[in-house]
C-alpha cells in the first residue's frame, strides 16, 4: 500500500479544548484509503474527542482535518452535511432513534439520501441487519434490544449507505468474545470486499491484534505512538509497552478538575 | 419440481441487479418451485447488487418458492458469504397479529397490573411520608426544602396571574347577566363563593399539574432510563423514601398555600372589573365580598387542594417509573401524566361536589 499517494484523511496539528481543559494537543497523522486505522489509549485520553473532531461533530481550537483534499473544519453547515453523508458513524451505545423500529433506523439514511426505491431499501435494510446478525430484529424497537444488539444495529445503520469511511467507537466493548470476534471478521470483510476505510477506537487488545493495519496511541491528549501492530509490540515507549502488556500503573492516576 | 435458473451478470451492481429481478418476474415462480441464481460468470459485485439478490430472495419466499444459489467463486464467494444470513427465510418472520380476544385479555391484564403497581406506590408513599419519619426511618429534609422552593415559590407568579385572569373573566361573564337587573354588586358574592369552593382549587391544580406534575414524571422517567433508579435500588435505598416522599410532603404544604393565593388573586381580578366597569366603590365591593365569605366554603377549597396535591405527585411518579424505552418513552409518559392529572382533578372535583352538595347537606 502506497501511503503517500492515497491519503483519505489528514489530521494536521489538531488541538482541542473542552472549556478551559486541554483535551488534544498537536495531533497529526494520515489515514490511507482502505486502511483499518485504530486509535487506542487509556480511558479519558481523548480518543472519542478525536473521533468527533474527525467527523466534524466538534470544532478544534486550532489545526485542521482534511478529508479527500478538503478541510472540513472550515466548512459551513451545508458543505459539512454533504461530507458527513460519506462517513458512517457507529456510536458507542448505538445512537439509535428510540421512536423508530430497528429497521426504520437503518432505513433512515437510505430514505433521506439513498435515491433508492422502497423495495430496494427494504432489501438493503434486511441485508445490513443480517450482516450484523440482527436479521430477526427488524421489527423490534431499540428499547427491546440488549446493549450489544443496539451497538450492532448502530453499525448496520452506519454501513447502510455503503460509505467509503466508517468511524466506529468501541465496537467490541460490552460484547461477548464470540460476538466481538464475529464483528472483527465483519470489519475485515467489509474492508477487503468493499474497500471501506475504518477508523476504530477501541481498548480490546485481541481485536487490535486481529484487525489493525496501523495504530495511533494517545496519552493525556498527546499522540505517543503511530505505527503497525508489530512496531507497537516492539516499541520502547513505556506507555505503549504497558498497554500491550496489560500492566497497571503503580498508582492510580487521578484525573479531573 | 421446476427450477427457474437465472444467470447472474458478470458485474452485479444497482443497475444489473434491478434487471436481474425484472428478468425473474417475467417468468412467474409458483408455489413449491425454486429459483436458482447462478453466479458462474460473476466476477464483481457491490453492496447494492447484494441488496438486489436479497430482493430476489424476498420475491421467491413471498411466493412460497425456494431460493438457492451456486457457482460463486473468488471475491464474489466471500461477498455472498457476507450476505448469506439475509438470504434465508428465517429473517423474514413477521410478528404474528393478535386476535380480538387476545387483545382484550392482554389489555385487561395490563390494566390490572398497572392498578396493582399504583396501589403499591400509594402504600409505599404513604408509609414513607407519614409513618416512616415518625418511626425515625429517615426523611430527606434537604430535598424537601428544595422542592418547596421549586414547586411553591417559583409557581407564585404564574399561579397568581392565572387566577387573577380567571377572576376577571368570571366577573365579566356574570356582570353581563346580573347588570340587567341592577344586581351588579352580587357579582362580588359570585366571585367569592366560586373561587372559595371551586375555581381557585381547580385553576391552581391545573397550573401545578402542568408545571410540577410534568416535571416529576419527566425527572423520574429520565432517571429510570439512565438506570439511576436501578442504582438507587441496588444500594438498598427505597425509591419512595428517596424520591417520592419528599415531593409528596412538599406539595401537601405548597398546594393549600397556592390555592389560598389563588382565592385572593381571583377576588382581586373580580374586584378590578367591579370597580372599573360596574363602577361600584372598592370598599362597598370588599364589604360585599366579606359578607359572602364563609369558612365552610374556604375549607372545601382547601380540602380539595390537598387531594389534588396527592394525586398530582402520585400520578407523576407512577408514570415516570413506568417508562419503557428511551427518550421517546420519557415524552410519552410525561404527556400521559399530565392528561391523567387533569382527568383525575375533574373527577375528584365532581366527587367533592356530590359530597358537599348532596351527602353532607
Amino acid at each position: 500500500m502506497n501511503m503517500d499517494k492515497d491519503i483519505i484523511i489528514e489530521v494536521k496539528n489538531l488541538t482541542a479544548h473542552y472549556g478551559e481543559t486541554l483535551v488534544l494537543e498537536g495531533i497529526s497523522f494520515n489515514v490511507a484509503r482502505g486502511e483499518i486505522f485504530v486509535i487506542i489509549g487509556g480511558s479519558g485520553c481523548g480518543k472519542t474527542t478525536l473521533l468527533k473532531h474527525m467527523t466534524a461533530l466538534l470544532h478544534p481550537t486550532t489545526g485542521s482535518v482534511v478529508y479527500d483534499g478538503v478541510d472540513i473544519t472550515l466548512m459551513d453547515e451545508d458543505q459539512r452535511s454533504t461530507i458527513q453523508r460519506n462517513l458512517g458513524i457507529a456510536f458507542q451505545s448505538g445512537g439509535l432513534f428510540n421512536s423508530m423500529t430497528v429497521g426504520d433506523n437503518v432505513a433512515l439514511p437510505l430514505r433521506e439520501y439513498g435515491n433508492a426505491d422502497e423495495h430496494l431499501i427494504q432489501a438493503i435494510v434486511r441485508l445490513k441487519l443480517s450482516m450484523v446478525g440482527l436479521g430477526a430484529a427488524e421489527h423490534l424497537m431499540p428499547g427491546e434490544l440488549s446493549g450489544g444488539m443496539r451497538k450492532r444495529a448502530g453499525l448496520a445503520r452506519a454501513i447502510a449507505l455503503d460509505p467509503p469511511v466508517i468511524y466506529f467507537d468501541e465496537p467490541s466493548a460490552g460484547l461477548d468474545p464470540i460476538m466481538a470476534s464475529g464483528l472483527d471478521d465483519l470489519i475485515l470483510n467489509l474492508n477487503r470486499l468493499s474497500g471501506i476505510t475504518f477508523i476504530i477506537v477501541t481498548h480490546e487488545l485481541e481485536s487490535i491484534r486481529k484487525i489493525a493495519h496501523r495504530i495511533l496511541m494517545l496519552d493525556q491528549g498527546k499522540a505517543i505512538f503511530l505505527g503497525t501492530v508489530e512496531e507497537a509490540l516492539r516499541s520502547d515507549v513505556p506507555r505503549v509497552r504497558q498497554f500491550f502488556e496489560r500492566r497497571a500503573d503503580d498508582f492510580i492516576v487521578q484525573r479531573g478538575a | 419440481m421446476t427450477t427457474h435458473r437465472i444467470a447472474c451478470p458478470p458485474t452485479l451492481n444497482q443497475e444489473t441487479g434491478r434487471a436481474l429481478l425484472d428478468d425473474a418476474k417475467k417468468e412467474p415462480v409458483a408455489r413449491g418451485e425454486a429459483i436458482l441464481l447462478d453466479f458462474a460468470q460473476t466476477r464483481k459485485m457491490d453492496a447494492r447488487g447484494g441488496a438486489w439478490v436479497v430482493a430476489l430472495a424476498d420475491y421467491a419466499y413471498a411466493n412460497s418458492a425456494e431460493f438457492r444459489w451456486e457457482g460463486e467463486q473468488g471475491d464474489v464467494a466471500d461477498f455472498v458469504a457476507l450476505i448469506e444470513p439475509g438470504l434465508h427465510p428465517e429473517t423474514r418472520k413477521q410478528r404474528e397479529a393478535e386476535g380480538f380476544t387476545t387483545h382484550v385479555g392482554a389489555s385487561a391484564l395490563a390494566i390490572a397490573a398497572e392498578v396493582r403497581e399504583f396501589a403499591g406506590l400509594v402504600v409505599d408513599a404513604t408509609y414513607w411520608t407519614l409513618i416512616g419519619p415518625l418511626e425515625g426511618r429517615g426523611f430527606r429534609w434537604g430535598l424537601w426544602t428544595d422542592e418547596l422552593y421549586e414547586m411553591g415559590v417559583r409557581a407564585i407568579r404564574i399561579n397568581f396571574l392565572m387566577n387573577f385572569l380567571l377572576g376577571l373573566t368570571i366577573a365579566m361573564m356574570s356582570a353581563a347577566q346580573l347588570r340587567e337587573f341592577g344586581l351588579g354588586i352580587y357579582v362580588a358574592n359570585l366571585v367569592m363563593i366560586g373561587f372559595a369552593r371551586e375555581l381557585a382549587a381547580i385553576m391552581t391544580a391545573v397550573v401545578v399539574s402542568a408545571r410540577t406534575g410534568a416535571a416529576i414524571a419527566a425527572e423520574l422517567a429520565t432517571m429510570k432510563v439512565q438506570e439511576e433508579i436501578d442504582a438507587l435500588q441496588g444500594m438498598g435505598l427505597n425509591v419512595s423514601q428517596f424520591l417520592v416522599a419528599p415531593k409528596l410532603l412538599a406539595l401537601l404544604v405548597v398546594m393549600p398555600c397556592l390555592t389560598a393565593l389563588g382565592m385572593l388573586a381571583g377576588i382581586a381580578g373580580g374586584s378590578v372589573w367591579g370597580v372599573l366597569v360596574l363602577e361600584i366603590r372598592l370598599d362597598a365591593w370588599l364589604n360585599q365580598t366579606l359578607s359572602a365569605a364563609t369558612l365552610d366554603d374556604i375549607w372545601q377549597g382547601m380540602a380539595k387542594s390537598l387531594a389534588f396535591a396527592v394525586v398530582i405527585v402520585l400520578i407523576g411518579c407512577h408514570n415516570g417509573l413506568r417508562v419503557r424505552g428511551g427518550s421517546r418513552g420519557v415524552g410519552l409518559m410525561t404527556t400521559r401524566a399530565v392528561v391523567m392529572d387533569i382527568f383525575a382533578i375533574v373527577v375528584i372535583d365532581m366527587m367533592f361536589a356530590t359530597l358537599f352538595y348532596y351527602v353532607l347537606e
